[in-house]
């Protein structure tokens, strides 16, 4: 089956995409009351600790955009979505074995329902962001730009990111289970190699470049776009854009090439 | 009539153990199957033909590769070798508690699992009763608590009814031709007569001679892999049983 046959095997079995991405949001939000604020309580703790971190006791308030609290609450917001969703893509196969053994649905399914679900807590979150932003463009320090535009883009550049690494990585952790340890220590890593809590143009220019190949950085160069005066970075644009298509292509062929090993194993 | 089932000499590879190397060239450019004494065939060479309406049992020793087959019929499987192809819906008796989730209610789980197994959210809202009447009344009482608070056989009872009440013209079962107590086994009996009456076409895999003899017509006896016997369920079963006796 070539990739559009499988593409559009995934388009017709869109209802059971949708059904599995309700289930998920409600067994997230049925097992704890505190669902909803769980996904906003996170970025915004640790945008108050890195905040009070660097500001207070560093005294290095100049290592992002100003004002630095917005720009960490875009960045950290942003990071939820991606660290939860490679935690949850790396055991999606392993985690609904039972199902994957029994249904015969496109598989790949099991991948795009997790990648989709957390786009869909991460958009929940936006109106929080959405209320700083007002906060601080009412005190005087925000000044949105038409470049907000570009917000979007950097949203959908991300998921299809998500949908390419998720692609990769599952089979490989139904067949290795040891992946899982090894995405762990891997984020931390990636953590401090994108940059959240400091800007790309604070970076030494023989870093810069090195982080122009992670797609992230590109992706957060858009959505912080409309919010600051600084200059977007487009080479990071640009080689985070074909970062994204190639994980992409990769993931994929890996997801088709391990498909039947795995299926063997789970 | 044309086959609803085809498989052309179908094979499948396993590994012995459960480690396999796993290099990333494999990953990224492997082509077909790979040879090597740390693997065995499943199956091979099978190559069969279903038409609708026929009651298929399929017989054979432990490891002989019946579930196996059922499975790449159903498609959960990949084969290695072959092709398989399966005109019309499936609906698997394989897992049947696969889609249900401990957390939410049992109300909720239904919609969920005839939702996976493609039933649009109307058709559930058309057959939620019946599914619910027929897992009985102690399911129906209980619709709104959290189904992992069921008994084991309620659950299974309700995976039951969902499963079979879905409209796919093939039922694949793998030994779950029923469950629960003897009375609710009676109900499930009787629920897999209907369907074959209303010309259904069945795949069992099953030890259960009876269960064979009541509900199969034709018999194919799988050995090792292979496809060493296919005939009315009487003559196949005989074979089965001429082989055991031969090896005692």
């Amino acid at each position: 089956m070539g990739l559009f046959a499988r593409v559009g095997a995934l388009v017709t079995k869109r209802q059971v995409l949708w059904t599995l991405v309700k289930r998920d949001l409600r067994v997230r939000y049925a097992r704890s009351w505190l669902g909803y604020l769980w996904t906003i309580l996170d970025p915004l703790a640790m945008s108050g600790i890195y905040f009070l971190v660097f500001v207070h006791i560093f005294r290095k308030g100049d290592i992002g955009h100003a004002p630095y609290f917005l720009f960490l609450v875009i960045g950290l917001l942003t990071w939820q979505w991606f660290s939860a969703a490679i935690t949850d893509t790396t055991r999606a196969l392993l985690q609904e074995a039972r199902l994957v053994r029994s249904t015969n649905l496109p598989r790949e399914i099991w991948v795009v329902r997790v990648v989709i679900a957390k786009a869909i807590e991460y958009a929940l979150s936006l109106p929080v962001l959405a209320l700083f932003v007002i906060g601080y463009a009412v005190q005087g320090s925000v000044a949105l730009n038409a470049r907000l535009l570009l917000f979007p883009v950097g949203v959908l550049l991300l998921f299809l990111f998500l949908i390419g690494a998720g692609l990769l990585l599952a089979p490989v952790t139904a067949l290795v289970t040891d992946t899982q340890r090894v995405v762990r220590i891997a984020l931390r890593m990636f953590f401090y190699g994108t940059p959240i809590i400091y800007a790309l143009d604070r970076v030494p220019s023989n870093f810069e470049t090195i982080l122009w190949l992670n797609p992230l950085t590109g992706i957060l160069e858009l959505q912080r776009a409309g919010f600051f005066d600084a200059p977007v970075a487009w080479g990071a644009v640009g080689v985070g854009a074909a970062v994204t298509l190639l994980t992409l292509a990769v993931g994929w062929r890996t997801f088709v090439r391990l498909e039947r090993a795995v299926l063997k194993e789970i | 009539m044309a086959a609803v089932i085809t498989t052309e000499n179908l094979g499948i590879e396993f590994y012995r153990s459960r480690r396999r190397k796993l290099s990333l060239r494999e990953m990224l450019f492997r082509q077909g199957a790979t040879h090597s004494p740390e693997t065995f065939w499943a199956l091979r060479g099978v190559t069969l033909q279903v038409h609708p309406g026929e009651a298929v049992g399929l017989v054979g020793a432990n490891g002989g590769g019946k579930s196996t087959l059922l499975k790449m019929i159903a498609g959960v499987l990949i084969p290695d070798e072959g092709t398989v192809s399966v005109t019309r819906g499936v609906a698997p008796l394989i897992e049947l508690t696969g889609g249900f989730i401990g957390e939410l209610s049992a109300r909720e789980n239904i919609y969920l699992t005839a939702g996976l197994h493609g039933l649009s959210p109307d058709a559930v809202e058309e057959r939620f009763d019946e599914i619910v009447d027929f897992a009985g009344p102690q399911v129906r009482a209980a619709l709104d608590t959290p189904y992992r608070h069921f008994s084991s056989g309620m659950q299974v009872r309700l995976g039951f009814s969902v499963i079979t009440a879905l409209d796919e013209p093939i039922l694949l079962v793998d030994e779950v031709l029923a469950v629960g107590d003897k009375a609710f086994r009676e109900k499930c009996y009787r629920r897999m007569e209907s369907l074959l009456a209303e010309g259904r076409t069945l795949f069992l895999v099953s030890h259960n001679e009876s269960d064979l003899r009541r509900f199969c017509t034709r018999g194919l006896y799988l050995r090792s892999g292979e496809l060493v016997g296919d005939g009315s369920i009487a003559d196949v079963l005989a074979a089965y049983n001429e082989d055991i006796k031969g090896a005692l």
